[in-house]
């Protein structure tokens, strides 16, 4: 169930995304929106204002990145049909998340759920066939301080706190499966390119992965695709992440990346509890 | 349908993991990666007459410097401890968490999971600290998440008492030869 709602003083969030140096498309999508029903006391002469504490709404942040595959134009299809979906089902469909019944936390991740399945089945549907374009999804849901999450495939989520980098996502390759039960050594899958290849994808086999994390103020949020973290490396990321303000770090990052190598489209989506 | 919100509480590598692993998705994975935040899992099971759907937060686990977070096993129907049976520092702090777990979620159905059957050799927990934990209100119970030895049946008692149902002979036999 969910932990009190509590607002931070205010969520800075930037999202940017760069085609990098060598791909002619940018096949990578993303998107952030808030959700609030407010109730505003404009003006007031009652000696309690404690009522203000009653009638707050909490807001919800949405934050999506996804990175298409197959073939430029499928892939560059796949990852805005994903994200189109998955803004569409919530805006239509997440009346629950005006009201954060700490009751129904789970109705609540079944909505997310059920954003990223809308987005496989339309995926599906304008395609018809196995090995058709697919895409990464990963997708956070903030209300404040939880962060809940829904992920798919290989773009990855982080959150910084006291300079501690720490990756909230697995990623979904099938280097990673078969490294996982032992059916093969890192090297081999390396060597082979397995981690290459999804074992889940949004309009390919999907098999989403939910969970949550608290945060705490001062608290950074990152999500991206891999063509951040191929060219970027930990450390990195920590120092531009630490300071300033979202869309500092978020720019930071893509011209990191593109300094790096820039092989592949890069996007970032970063947000900071102040 | 009922749901049910079961907590995966421990140590870090103890296996709380792999046990959700091999209970959903019947698979086993020797490589270690530590949870972070708490990864959740589902499983619809019959209990009885009713049908029950586990909700199994998967949270990271304690470490010297990180206690778990009180928010995650707020709301909690019960918790499935986790300790390593090659590790007794694991089996030292289930008292202590199971205190932190109370604090958070209340007196709710819990049980031990003395995780890692397989590997006898390295095995450290004897009859007395069994003992001691059952005498301290646990049921205890000896799995493996890589043979799957003990892993249904800890999931299925638990799902049964989180019902309220009184544990049968059987199930109550299976608690006993942990010890």
């Amino acid at each position: 169930m969910l932990a009190e709602v509590q607002a931070p003083a205010r969520v800075d969030i930037a999202g940017l995304s760069h085609p990098g140096k060598v791909r002619a498309a940018n096949e990578d999508h993303f998107a952030i929106m808030t959700m609030r029903k407010s109730v505003e006391l404009v003006a007031t002469n009652l000696q309690d204002t404690t009522v203000l504490d009653r009638i707050r709404r909490p807001e919800a942040h949405i934050l999506v990145v996804a990175d298409g595959v197959g073939g430029a134009s499928g892939g560059q299809l796949a990852s805005g049909l994903a994200v189109r979906s998955v803004v569409e089902y919530l805006a239509e469909a997440i009346g629950c998340a005006q009201d954060f019944d700490v009751d129904h936390e789970q109705t609540f991740l079944e909505h997310l759920s059920r954003a990223v399945e809308r987005g496989h089945e339309r995926l599906r549907e304008m395609f018809q066939v196995q090995g058709g374009p697919a895409t990464t999804l990963t997708m956070v849901t903030l209300v404040w301080p939880r962060a809940y999450v829904v992920h798919v495939g290989d773009s990855r989520g982080y959150y910084l706190r006291h300079g501690r980098l720490r990756q909230f996502t697995r990623d979904q390759t099938m280097g990673d499966y078969l490294v996982d039960i032992g059916a093969v050594t890192s090297q081999h899958a390396e060597k082979a390119g397995l981690y290459n290849v999804l074992s889940s994808a949004v309009g390919g086999d999907l098999v989403p992965s939910v969970g949550v994390v608290d945060l705490a103020e001062g608290d950074a949020l990152l999500l991206c695709t891999d063509g951040l973290t191929k060219h970027v490396p930990d450390e990195e990321i920590v120092r531009m992440l630490s300071s300033g303000p979202a869309k500092a770090a978020a720019e930071s990052m893509i011209d990191a990346a593109l300094a790096g190598g820039g092989t592949d489209n890069v996007t970032v989506v970063v947000a900071k509890a102040e | 349908m009922i749901q049910k919100k079961i907590c995966m509480v421990g140590m870090y590598g103890t296996g709380k993991t792999s046990l959700v692993q091999r209970y959903v998705h019947s698979i086993f994975s020797a490589k270690y990666h530590s949870t972070v935040g708490v990864k959740i899992d589902r499983k619809t099971v019959e209990v009885g007459n009713e049908t029950v759907n586990l909700l199994l937060w998967d949270v990271e686990g304690r470490t010297d410097d990180q206690d778990i977070p009180a928010s995650y096993l707020r709301g909690a129907h019960a918790m499935f401890f986790v300790a390593d049976g090659t590790r007794r520092d694991t089996v030292d702090q289930l008292f202590d968490l199971r205190d932190h777990a109370r604090d958070a979620a209340g007196d709710v159905p819990s049980i031990v999971a003395l995780n890692k059957a397989d590997l006898q050799d390295q095995w450290v927990v004897g009859a007395q600290e069994t003992s001691k934990l059952i005498s301290g209100g646990f049921h205890v119970l000896k799995t493996s998440a890589k043979s799957g030895e003990g892993v249904e049946d800890s999931f299925k008692w638990l799902a049964k008492a989180t019902l309220g149902s009184p544990p049968s002979a059987t199930d109550n036999q299976q608690v006993r030869n942990a010890r």
